[in-house]
């Protein structure tokens, strides 16, 4: 039992810590591809771009340096690392007295580097290793997350939060690349900047060799079993987490434990071989949809429930 | 008494460069002659070890410290914000057991009689009747709620956290100059000051023998407990916080971490048939016990102030059926007023029958037609405050003014008699500080949290504030004031 706004904060930080790190990476990714001076640099650059939702911009495309820097540091774009960071520790600062002092101190580092006068500097002095020291921390956070804090309510919240935008961003990312309309990535350097992008390059080696295919790729992030950052993956620790919260919850009308289950079970009896017949635009469009269900009804059962079913008759 | 008057007689310290002038001023560490009092003797000959840059090292450590944790206040500017640290001192101020006995002593006795002071006037107002107190003066304070006559407060403890303001004189002896029974604040600076002077000195820390007050949080908890004793087996205490942009955020957090309990917004909170509950992710469980960092006016806009969003509505009928503790009990700032300040020898003289062991300071009612006389006529050795205003604000330091703001206060005086007090200027003590890389003596005063349920405890240790600009004598963070641990010695 938590005060549902504490419960709301935790899930918030989840969902920033989860965002600002992918697009640290997509920064990463892109900045490293356009070293290379090919057609592969632009597309990735591209779809770098996409997943984050900017539209197809061909200028953006052609000043990656300049995109990454916005990408990190605009304080307008609300989808920007530094929004991201600022919000997640505005949430936490809410919730000072429920998470760990350990978890707290890392955040707040990262909020005091990246708003830092000479975050910006440090960045143009060495793009590269400034974007790997903020995932660096980011992964801190949620190791201090794992080692200190109580395994209870409020650290499944914070984790509901990292899974439910993970399997969103992934399957977004996924949908620009393969989506039904789109002409499907082929080009093996783009392959694997989207393959690092989803910090999946190495893990899907080892099950696929270097032989880079799309249906490989989709078939690793959306049906993987045991790579964290696939979405059956994602969806299977959301409705683990779902569950145990939902286990002390008075009403249970919308559920969302159910909705992650049936999503989870979906990916987990899903036919590959349909993946190559149909494409994946179906299935990753279901993915989105049912995210954002299951976001509304952990909203509906947990926290922003109507009062007067609640009082005691 | 002699004081130290020239550079020679100057104590020696690492830094040579940095006089070390206290002039008026009782100085905690320095005897008149330079010699170090015994009770610094500990201290000193770490302060003799450490070079300059160790010193300035250590300051450094001990900000970062405090940055990391958040244990800042937020200023608002036009277009941006910033949050800062309330700059904190390398070195303890320390105080030894025989003194800090008679501050217990005095503190316990004054709040004592301040909560049956606080029960009478909501109650028969005896002390009315007998024409100790103008009736007008109680009665009339707008910190006075009539809402809350009549009302049963468990245990008679309506403060139950108070931070009275010590200072002390010429002399050296230690004078209140105000209590804090509204919604003192400040606590989580006294342990976090220890926590980093801990790590500055911890040798000379053990050394010195000094009382624990990490048992704070835990002495709190017991106090908010023990006001539900007759309300339910194994109440639920809650902390309740304006929320995030309140300048003393950082504290509530920090309370209600330490004592495990939840920080609540007043939209957390629901009262139905004058029951208050907080909302969890499980549904709706009861609240016992309110912790209020809320003021008065805006913990109920159904009874109080109507455009509050801070608090909850329904709480004060809640409260008024019995069914939650408010803690601090609304309309304790009465007892807390600058002109019913002025009244306290004689309300412990009245209710207890004792002397107080704690003086005030001498203080002018300008109400009176005859001290306000005498209050304009020597306005450049006074200082003027507001009766109803706090945190350094709305006060006239006549000695440190200039002639036309002394001008312009007075006319205000005139204008609003009622509405001031006067004292006179006292050279508040000074303590060595870290200033720029050079050790100066600073004005310092003290604020010690006295606790008030079923029991009423102190404890030992304080928030010691800081004039950080040379020469003032103003403590108040808002105008630029700092802090730095207080050791009370155990013997």
């Amino acid at each position: 039992m938590m005060l549902a706004r504490v419960a709301d904060s935790l899930y918030w930080i989840g969902r920033y810590i989860e965002r600002a790190e992918h697009m640290s990476r997509l920064a990463d990714v892109m900045l490293m591809a356009s070293l290379d001076q090919s057609e592969s640099a632009g597309q990735s650059a591209r779809i770098a771009l996409a997943a984050v939702g900017e539209p197809d911009d061909a200028t953006a495309a052609m000043d990656p340096l300049g995109a990454a820097y916005d990408l990190l540091f605009n304080r307008e774009d609300h989808g920007s690392v530094v929004t991201s960071i600022s919000r997640a520790r505005e949430n936490a600062r809410q919730v000072r007295d429920q998470i760990t002092a350990e978890m707290w101190e890392r955040l707040n580092l990262l909020y005091l580097r990246i708003t830092a006068k000479d975050a910006e500097r440090e960045f143009a002095a060495g793009s590269s290793s400034y974007l790997h020291g903020i995932v660096a921390d980011l992964h801190l956070f949620k190791g201090a997350a794992d080692a200190t804090m109580s395994h209870g309510e409020g650290w499944r919240f914070l984790l509901v939060g990292v899974y439910l935008e993970r399997a969103q961003l992934i399957a977004r990312l996924l949908d620009i690349s393969f989506g039904a309309s789109r002409t499907p990535v082929t080009d093996h350097l783009v392959q694997m900047s989207l393959l690092r992008m989803a910090c999946a390059l190495e893990p899907y080696l080892r099950v696929y060799t270097s032989d880079i295919q799309p249906r490989h790729i989709l078939e690793f992030l959306l049906f993987n079993e045991e790579f964290p950052r696939s979405i059956r993956f994602a969806t299977a620790r959301m409705e683990e987490h779902l569950k145990a919260i939902s286990r002390h919850a008075e009403a249970t009308g919308a559920a969302p434990e159910r909705l992650a289950g049936r999503l989870s079970s979906r990916l987990e009896f899903a036919d590959p071989e349909e993946l190559a017949e149909v494409g994946a635009g179906d299935i990753l469009k279901t993915v989105v949809n049912e995210c954002a269900r299951i976001h509304g009804a952990i909203y509906e059962t947990f926290v922003a429930y109507p009062i007067d079913e609640r009082l005691p008759a | 008494m002699a004081k130290i008057k020239s550079v020679e007689d100057a104590p020696g310290l690492p830094l040579p460069e940095a006089a070390y002038m206290p002039g008026r001023a009782y100085d905690e560490m320095f005897l008149a002659d330079g010699s170090v009092r015994e009770h610094y003797e500990a201290l000193n000959s770490r302060m003799q070890e450490l070079s300059p840059a160790d010193l300035a090292e250590r300051q450094k450590i001990q900000e970062q410290l405090f940055l990391l944790q958040g244990i800042t206040f937020t200023v608002y500017g036009a277009d941006t914000t910033v949050e800062r640290i309330i700059p904190t001192d390398v070195f303890p101020r320390i105080i030894p057991a025989a003194e800090w006995a008679i501050i217990e002593t005095g503190l316990v006795q004054r709040l004592t009689a301040l909560n049956m002071f606080l029960s009478d006037i909501y109650g028969e107002q005896k002390i009315l009747k007998d024409g100790i107190l103008p009736r007008e003066l109680v009665l009339g304070a707008p910190s006075f709620r009539r809402e809350m006559v009549g009302l049963y407060v468990p245990h008679g403890a309506y403060a139950n956290v108070c931070g009275s303001d010590l200072i002390r004189n010429e002399a050296g002896e230690y004078v209140v100059l105000e209590d804090n029974l509204r919604v003192p604040s400040g606590v989580s600076y006294m342990l976090a000051n220890r926590d980093a002077a801990k790590r500055a000195f911890p040798g000379t820390y053990r050394q010195a023998g000094v009382a624990p007050v990490e048992r704070y949080p835990d002495l709190l908890l017991t106090t908010l407990r023990s006001l539900a004793f007759d309300l339910r087996a194994n109440p639920q205490v809650v902390v309740l916080t304006p929320g995030v942009y309140n300048s003393a955020y950082f504290e509530h957090a920090y309370l209600a971490r330490l004592m495990g309990v939840p920080l609540v917004e007043g939209r957390d909170l629901v009262v139905h048939d004058n029951i208050v509950y907080m909302k969890t992710t499980v549904g709706l469980r009861r609240v016992d016990v309110i912790y209020r960092r809320v003021d008065d006016d805006f913990i109920d806009p159904l009874t109080f102030r109507r455009d509050s969003s801070l608090g909850a509505a329904g709480l004060f009928n809640a409260y008024r059926a019995g069914n939650v503790v408010i803690a601090n009990a609304p309309g304790t700032g009465v007892a807390d007023d600058k002109a019913v300040y002025a009244f306290v020898p004689e309300i412990i003289q009245y209710y207890l029958g004792e002397d107080a062991i704690l003086p005030n300071v001498e203080t002018f009612l300008c109400r009176e037609a005859s001290q306000l006389s005498y209050v304009l006529a020597n306005l450049d050795q006074l200082v003027v405050k507001a009766v109803g205003a706090s945190g350094g604000y709305g006060m006239l330091v006549g000695p440190h003014a200039s002639q036309k703001e002394r001008d312009e206060f007075a006319a205000q005086l005139k204008a609003d008699p009622d509405n001031y007090i006067a004292q006179p200027t006292i050279q508040l003590s000074t303590a060595p500080c870290l200033v720029d890389g050079r050790i100066e003596p600073r004005h310092i005063d003290l604020r010690p949290f006295i606790l008030s349920g079923e029991k009423t405890v102190v404890t030992p240790g304080a928030l010691t504030r800081v004039a950080l600009k040379r020469g003032s004598l103003v403590v108040n963070s808002s105008q630029g004031g700092g802090s730095k641990d207080t050791w009370v010695l155990s013997q």
